[in-house]
């Protein structure tokens, strides 16, 4: 990214400071998103998300596997970023990786909760097949296509998408197996079952540039900021996750502002993307 | 397996000579300075152009030139996918301006019954010329070396000389069989080739109207 001259940032921060961006929205409005679904096929489930310039794809995987010993009742999931070199040629090689871990620990902690599962936003115990013994894995892949600043909230959206769009497989169990037998499966191939999307939270990324908070930052933004809080709110105004970015230390009332500040955001992103991803699905299923 | 049905239908409704249905488009990265995106099938690939730029490693240097990076991504793999990646890469480049000699467009074709065989043919249209990129005996039986392959070149973007490939070890089939598939796969480059060209015109009549002319 070629860096910016001081007329610039002064520009970026006073615009902030007025409540008039660069690209004339609002602090706290976000950019037009745009949700296909059903874009890699050999998946489960897909979306891409698109926010401005920032692309990113996301898939989801389902296999059959075992149920940690731990928490016999629960599925697995598992979420990994790759960034790819077209969005950025630092990317090549492992000059993306970084980043990559950075946001995949930040989707996972917002998403799926603590160690032991407990508090995920996604219900894992509906993946469950035969207790303690079968369960589906979810392996939910996501791919930075193009960078344009707000990775995360674009991932968490794509996520919450490429989920709406995932059908498992109908399992059928033989029944009379017993002890530590591993019992027979049947997985269909024309019956699946919709996972339920309507508990996913949506992550909202809250950059302090100056003393004021905008949402969806764009890369120039985004350089210019002091430090972010990205939230994962649910439907019912919980929070899931919180992770902060950025070298400067925060106020604990500048924190709770913050948290106040993206639910009433997450409120409105969250009906957004609903009405997206049925429109996205609706179209689909017309085509 | 059944690759091809009673109906002689393959496995995703295709005929066995027909190609898959390509979709190409250019620009889908936003922010990379060129980038384009094809489809064939269900192999989907997209390559992005960066700017020019000095070259780091001294060893790729040629002469003064400077070294422009493109970066191909495969987002779905159901075949064809070396195929893909350089008909894409070819878009990209004549998006980004690079002046190139010719298009180089790819596809593939091969032999699925008792003999297993797969080409992947590189092809310039302009200058009617094609490569042989790859090929795989998928039941090697016996090895031959075969020498004369007519009107095998290699051509290289920045030079134009003639070199001939190094001679690729295939299976002892009689030249005629080889042949055949070669011609196929070729004429799949064609129409490859011709969508590219329709791609591109569709795309320079775009910035024309925009630039008001």
């Amino acid at each position: 990214m070629v860096g910016l001259s001081l007329g610039e940032k002064h520009f970026i921060q006073g615009g902030i400071a007025q409540d008039i961006r660069s690209d004339g929205r609002k602090r706290l409005t976000y950019r037009p998103i745009n949700v296909e679904t059903g874009v890699i096929p050999q998946a489960n489930g897909s979306a891409r998300i698109r926010m401005g310039a920032t692309d990113v794809i996301s898939t989801v995987k389902a296999e059959l596997g075992k149920p940690i010993s731990l928490q016999p009742d629960k599925g697995k999931v598992s979420i990994y970023v790759d960034c790819s070199p077209t969005a950025a040629p630092m990317f090549e090689g492992r000059g993306g990786e970084e980043l990559s871990t950075e946001l995949s620990v930040a989707l996972q902690r917002s998403l799926l909760g603590g160690k032991s599962g407990a508090g995920a936003g996604i219900d894992l115990s509906s993946l469950v097949v035969v207790e303690g013994k079968i369960c589906w894995d979810l392996y939910i892949d996501c791919l930075v296509v193009c960078s344009d600043g707000n990775l995360l909230d674009a991932l968490g959206a794509a996520i919450k998408a490429a989920l709406s769009n995932t059908g498992i497989p109908r399992v059928q169990v033989a029944a009379g197996a017993s002890g530590d037998e591993q019992p027979e499966v049947d997985i269909s191939d024309e019956e699946f079952l919709q996972f339920d999307t309507s508990d996913i939270p949506v992550i909202v990324t809250l950059t302090k540039v100056g003393r004021h908070y905008i949402v969806d930052a764009t890369t120039e933004e985004e350089s210019q900021m002091s430090s972010a809080i990205s939230i994962s709110v649910n439907r019912k105004g919980h929070i899931c996750g919180l992770t902060k970015r950025g070298g400067a230390g925060l106020d604990p009332s500048i924190v709770l502002d913050m948290i106040s500040v993206a639910k009433h955001v997450s409120e409105q992103l969250i009906n957004k993307l609903d009405s997206e991803i049925a429109a996205a699905e609706a179209g689909e299923d017309e085509s | 397996m059944e690759f091809v049905s009673p109906e002689s239908l393959r496995l995703d409704g295709c005929r066995p000579m027909e190609m898959r249905q390509f979709r190409a488009e250019i620009g889908a990265v936003a922010k990379a300075d060129r980038s384009a995106v094809f489809e064939m099938g269900n192999t989907k690939v997209i390559a992005a152009v960066y700017d020019p730029r000095e070259v780091q490693n001294r060893s790729q240097q040629i002469s003064d030139q400077a070294l422009v990076i493109f970066f191909v991504q495969v987002l779905q793999a159901d075949g064809g996918t070396r195929s893909a990646c350089i008909n894409v890469a070819t878009l990209a480049l004549v998006d980004a301006g690079i002046p190139m000699h010719d298009l180089v467009t790819s596809c593939s074709s091969g032999y699925l019954n008792s003999t297993r065989l797969l080409v992947t043919v590189g092809f310039l249209p302009k200058l009617d010329k094609f490569t042989l990129l790859q090929m795989l005996p998928l039941c090697p039986v016996g090895l031959t070396r075969i020498w004369n392959v007519q009107n095998l070149l290699y051509y290289t973007l920045i030079d134009y000389t003639d070199r001939c490939t190094q001679p690729e070890w295939i299976l002892s089939y009689p030249l005629t069989f080889f042949e055949n598939i070669m011609q196929l796969a070729i004429e799949g480059c064609k129409a490859v080739a011709n969508y590219i060209r329709e791609i591109m015109l569709e795309n320079t009549k775009h910035l024309e109207y925009c630039q008001g002319v």
